[in-house]
């Protein structure tokens, strides 16, 4: 072990005065290595952040990894059933499903059938036909062919979704603006609805008197925005406390079975809640051919799409990173044609074959290092750089933070093309014989 | 009392492109501790190579080398080099200080051979004592550019000395001097012998062989005494 330790110490000692001896051969190694290992930090970088962002997308529009959806049976009881279930369970969360139209009674909603907004305040065509009642409950037009079209007005139509709890432990909803559902608090009259970003780009298009339509509501209740998500939906939408619109609709009407009916979102560890509501339904004689239980594989299915693309991009840098390599090599061969003889002395003193090219490895794995940390270093600013300058635009720039996963790539990249470079410098470097001083 | 080295029937012969050519033909020497021994011969007769293979820089053919009382005939590299770094100092002709290196430095590398471990400060101490012994210890922070021809060969006797070597190898280290600073390196080189070091010096100066203990001459492959005045 202390022998090790020496020829260890050794070969740093040696190969650190190397360095400061030929400080212009090891910048022009580093240079050539730096665009290798800066390529491999900055892939590595990317593909640390684009999952990070897309697991993040994912999470918001399916769920977390992990996480068991599960879908009831579209029969009347579910609605009671799962919201009875699930009072006071904080792992898990009844979720209901309604299309409502917030905006002037008596007209069509400028995005029918509950589709994105354009540019232009309209809504895309869905290709749903739509009728509205007097009560300007909507439903589609293939069911009563014979009613009279209403005009189009200032109204937008969103799904609705009646929680029970926060969905926010299985769905992490970016708060935008305003604040999330309080369901600490006593339920409001007027329905307190949060908005997702599309919801809210549509209002601000269309500034419409509030004022929402639900299916089944016996009457019109006054809704109050209280905050604005980013949900990752692509249709507006809005979430409001199961509770709070249970004052203006029955439970069953809750849960329109067109847009989706009751589904439930549960952590893993709460199996015997899948028991409870599994014996209650057939107790209430739902069909239980409906009832689903799926769990949410956000990281595979973001595994499936980035595997590929950072494969190809690896490759890339790996390619750059061989060049730097060859540079290495390249100075690395004429570093030791032109210390042959400081070689051969240090044979003659004593130092082992081994020790020799281990104080050529250690020169090459030192500026191999020097490179990482500079090329770290490179990445960590070129990402505050973008973070400061994009992050407005792209919010997953926006304080982004640099990925340790990105560091310890660069500094194995270092290392390897070290290692890489050195290794054949390193071999002739020990066959030096040492009758080349005798003979000089 | 036994010997430093003892060489007995040692051959070597080089193989050529054409024809194998001996150079050493059963060489018998041997050194005493305290003994200066200088070898004689004309430019390729072997001077050199004996040199080589007394220093483990090489293999004889055939022959024994007897180190006190160890035959060390078939040693392998890494023994070699741990003996090397034990046992033996090397002076050659042409200096070989490292030019990045201080003159304190280049005697202080010789103790950073991977053969144990000594802290800087120690390193330092024992290069500086070897510079002192010879007489230029106030050199020690210079490099060997800024260094005369006299002032880089006793810093390389100075590297060969730090270690404090048995037997101190010699291969012409006047070859590059002029006579008064060839002189100068032969006292010095003598007076390690006076602290019970074995030399051995190849040369061609007759006058700096004759103030050895013994003069060999190489010839044929063969050592015989010569007779040399000073």
């Amino acid at each position: 072990m202390m022998r090790l330790s020496g020829r260890l110490r050794s070969s740093l000692i040696i190969g650190g005065q190397g360095i400061r001896a030929r400080k212009l051969r090891t910048l022009l190694s580093m240079l050539s290595l730096f665009l290798g290992v800066l390529a491999v930090v900055t892939v590595q970088a990317g593909s640390v952040i684009a999952e990070r962002a897309m697991l993040s997308d994912i999470e918001m529009t399916t769920g977390k990894d992990g996480t068991l959806q599960v879908f009831l049976p579209s029969s009347p009881e579910s609605g009671p059933v799962a919201m009875d279930t699930v009072r006071g369970r904080p792992d898990a969360v009844a979720m209901t499903n309604a299309q409502a139209v917030i905006g002037e009674p008596d007209v069509r909603p400028v995005n029918e059938g509950g589709g994105p907004i354009d540019d232009a305040g309209g809504g895309y065509d869905t290709g749903v036909a739509r009728y509205c009642d007097p009560s300007g409950t909507c439903s589609v037009v293939a069911d009563d062919p014979d009613a009279a079209p209403q005009p189009r007005g200032q109204a937008i139509e969103l799904t609705l979704q009646g929680l029970s709890g926060d969905i926010r432990q299985f769905r992490p909803f970016r708060l935008e603006s305003g604040q999330w559902l309080d369901f600490g608090s006593a339920p409001s009259l007027a329905p307190r609805i949060v908005l997702n970003t599309k919801a809210a780009e549509a209002f601000r298009q269309v500034r419409v008197p509030a004022q929402m339509r639900l299916p089944g509501a016996v009457a019109d209740p006054t809704p109050r925005i209280v905050g604005v998500v980013e949900d990752g939906g692509w249709a507006p939408a809005a979430y409001v406390r199961s509770d709070e619109l249970l004052t203006w609709m029955p439970v069953g009407a809750m849960a329109d079975p067109e847009f989706g009916g009751v589904q439930l979102m549960m952590s893993p560890g709460a199996a015997d809640l899948e028991q409870i509501l599994r014996s209650r339904l057939t107790a209430a004689g739902a069909n239980m051919d409906e009832f689903q239980v799926q769990p949410i594989d956000s990281r595979e299915q973001m595994a499936d799409q980035l595997s590929l693309l950072r494969w190809i991009f690896l490759g890339m840098a790996a390619l750059v990173l061989l060049i730097g390599v060859a540079g290495i090599l390249n100075v690395g061969l004429a570093t030791v044609g032109e210390r042959i003889e400081e070689f051969a002395l240090r044979r003659a003193v004593g130092t082992p074959r081994l020790l020799l090219a281990g104080i050529v490895l250690a020169e090459t794995l030192l500026t191999g290092l020097l490179t990482a940390v500079l090329a770290i270093g490179t990445g960590v600013v070129g990402l505050k750089g973008a973070s400061w300058l994009l992050g407005g635009r792209e919010p997953f720039l926006a304080n982004v933070g640099f990925p340790w996963q990105a560091g310890v790539a660069g500094v194995v990249a270092g290392i390897l093309a070290g290692v890489l470079g050195g290794l054949i410098p390193a071999v002739r470097a020990a066959r030096i014989p040492i009758a080349t001083v005798m003979r000089a | 009392m036994t010997p430093l080295i003892q060489l007995t029937g040692i051959t070597k012969t080089l193989t050529g492109q054409e024809q194998d050519r001996t150079i050493l033909a059963g060489v018998d020497l041997t050194l005493h501790a305290g003994e200066s021994v200088a070898v004689l011969g004309r430019s390729g007769s072997g001077k050199s190579t004996l040199l080589s293979l007394i220093g483990l820089f090489d293999r004889a053919d055939g022959g024994t080398y007897l180190l006190g009382d160890k035959d060390i005939t078939r040693l392998p590299e890494r023994r070699a080099a741990a003996l090397r770094s034990a046992g033996f100092g090397f002076v050659f002709q042409r200096f070989f200080l490292l030019k990045h290196l201080t003159a304190v430095q280049n005697v202080s590398m010789a103790l950073v051979n991977g053969q144990g471990w000594l802290p800087r400060r120690k390193r330092k101490a024992r290069a500086m004592a070897a510079l002192d012994q010879l007489g230029i210890a106030h050199l020690a922070k210079h490099k060997p550019p800024r260094l005369s021809g006299g002032e880089q060969q006793r810093v390389a006797i100075a590297r060969a000395l730090v270690r404090e070597p048995r037997i101190l190898l010699a291969d012409e280290p006047t070859g590059a001097l002029d006579t008064e600073t060839g002189n100068l390196v032969v006292d010095a080189l003598r007076a390690t012998t006076e602290r019970g070091c074995g030399l051995v010096l190849v040369t061609h100066d007759r006058d700096h062989a004759a103030r050895m203990s013994r003069v060999l001459h190489l010839a044929d492959g063969v050592l015989s005494p010569a007779e040399v005045r000073a």
